[in-house]
C-alpha cells in the first residue's frame, strides 16, 4: 500500500535576508520549525534546514532496515544508535553521505553485523532515492 | 564557499514490527527525540514523524528556497511563499520500498509578472533545487506546481 507524508513551508522576503518556517507536517509530530538560508549555508544556530532534514530522514531509515534485516537473520537488536552526516555545496548539491552506526546485539558476531550493515545501506528506502549522491560512507560496529 | 555538514541522529529498539525508535536534530536540535515507528511509516502516523515526513519536509525546504532565489534573479522577488510536498512511498515489485512520487505544489506573492517569466523560474527553481534532481535520477516521478497571487 501506498503511504503518503506531507510537510508545508512558507517563506517571507529575499532568499538572503528572508526566512521561512516549516509550518506544518502531516503527523503534527513537529513545528512550526524556522529555516533560513545562512542557517542552511553558514551557521545554523538552532534553525534546521533541508540537508539536516534529510540526514534526520537517513537515520531513521537506515536503522529500521538494519534492525530489520537483522531480525531476519534471528538476532533483533536490542539497541541501535545511527548518526548520519550529510555534506551539502551550495550550487552542487548533496556530496557526502557519512552513516555511523553502533549496535547491541545479543548473539550477533562483528563480522554478522558488518553484512548486515552494510546491506542496510543499500536497501533502505531513504538510501535508494538518494543513490545519486556521490559518496556514501558506512561505519559499522557492536558495542 | 565551504561544504556545509548537518548531523542526525536516530536510535532504535528491538524489532521493526514492534520496537520503536527516536530521532534528533543534532546539529542545530531544532527537534529532540521525536518518536518514530513503523505504524508511523507505514500505517496511522498518530502524531509519530517518520523518514518520508522528513523528506517531504526537506523537498519542501528546498524548492522554496530555491523559487525565491529563482523569482529574484528574473526581477519578480516575492513578498512571501508558501509550498507543501507530499511524499509516496510504495512497495515496487521485485525492489521492495521504493520512494515513488514527490509532489511540491508552490503559490508565491509576487507584483506584476508575465505569465511566461514566472513559468520560467520555477522550471528553473525546480532544475535548481538539488533534492528534485536526486530524487528524479533514483526514479522518482517529481513534479512541482507553482502558482502566482496577487499583482496584475
Amino acid at each position: 500500500m501506498a503511504t503518503d507524508r506531507t510537510a508545508e513551508v512558507t517563506w517571507s522576503g529575499s532568499l538572503l535576508e528572508g526566512s521561512g518556517t516549516i509550518d506544518r507536517v502531516g503527523s503534527g509530530a513537529f513545528g512550526p520549525l524556522a529555516v533560513s538560508w545562512p542557517a542552511r549555508a553558514e551557521d545554523q544556530g538552532d534553525k534546521t534546514s533541508p540537508e539536516e532534514l534529510i540526514a534526520a530522514a537517513w537515520a531513521s531509515c537506515y536503522s529500521m532496515a538494519l534492525s530489520h534485516g537483522l531480525a531476519g537473520e534471528g538476532h533483533a537488536p536490542e539497541r541501535l544508535s545511527t548518526s548520519v552526516t550529510v555534506s551539502f555545496q551550495p550550487g552542487t548539491g548533496i556530496t557526502r553521505g557519512a552513516i555511523t552506526v553502533r549496535g547491541s546485539v545479543p548473539g550477533l558476531d562483528e563480522a554478522g553485523f558488518q553484512a548486515a550493515a552494510e546491506a542496510a545501506k543499500s536497501g533502505c528506502p531513504v538510501s535508494k532515492a538518494l543513490a545519486g549522491v556521490p559518496e556514501v560512507t558506512l561505519d559499522a560496529a557492536l558495542g | 564557499m565551504p561544504r556545509i555538514v548537518r548531523e542526525a541522529e536516530a536510535t532504535w529498539e528491538g524489532s521493526v514490527a514492534r520496537g520503536s525508535g527516536t530521532l534528533s536534530a543534532a546539529s542545530s536540535g531544532a527537534f529532540v527525540s521525536l518518536p518514530v515507528t513503523l505504524a508511523s511509516r507505514v500505517a496511522d502516523p498518530e502524531g509519530r514523524t517518520s523518514p518520508e515526513e522528513l523528506l517531504a519536509a526537506a523537498h519542501a525546504g528546498c524548492f522554496i528556497t530555491s523559487l525565491g532565489s529563482e523569482l529574484a534573479r528574473a526581477g519578480m522577488a516575492p513578498a512571501s511563499m508558501t509550498a507543501r510536498c507530499t511524499i509516496t512511498m510504495d512497495e515496487v515489485e521485485g525492489q521492495g520500498h521504493q520512494i515513488v512520487a514527490s509532489a511540491v505544489v508552490a503559490t508565491a506573492s509576487v507584483e506584476a509578472a508575465e505569465d511566461d517569466a514566472f513559468d520560467s523560474a520555477v522550471a528553473a527553481a525546480d532544475a535548481g533545487c538539488p533534492f528534485s534532481s536526486l530524487l528524479r535520477r533514483a526514479g522518482a516521478d517529481v513534479s512541482v506546481k507553482a502558482t502566482r497571487e496577487g499583482g496584475t
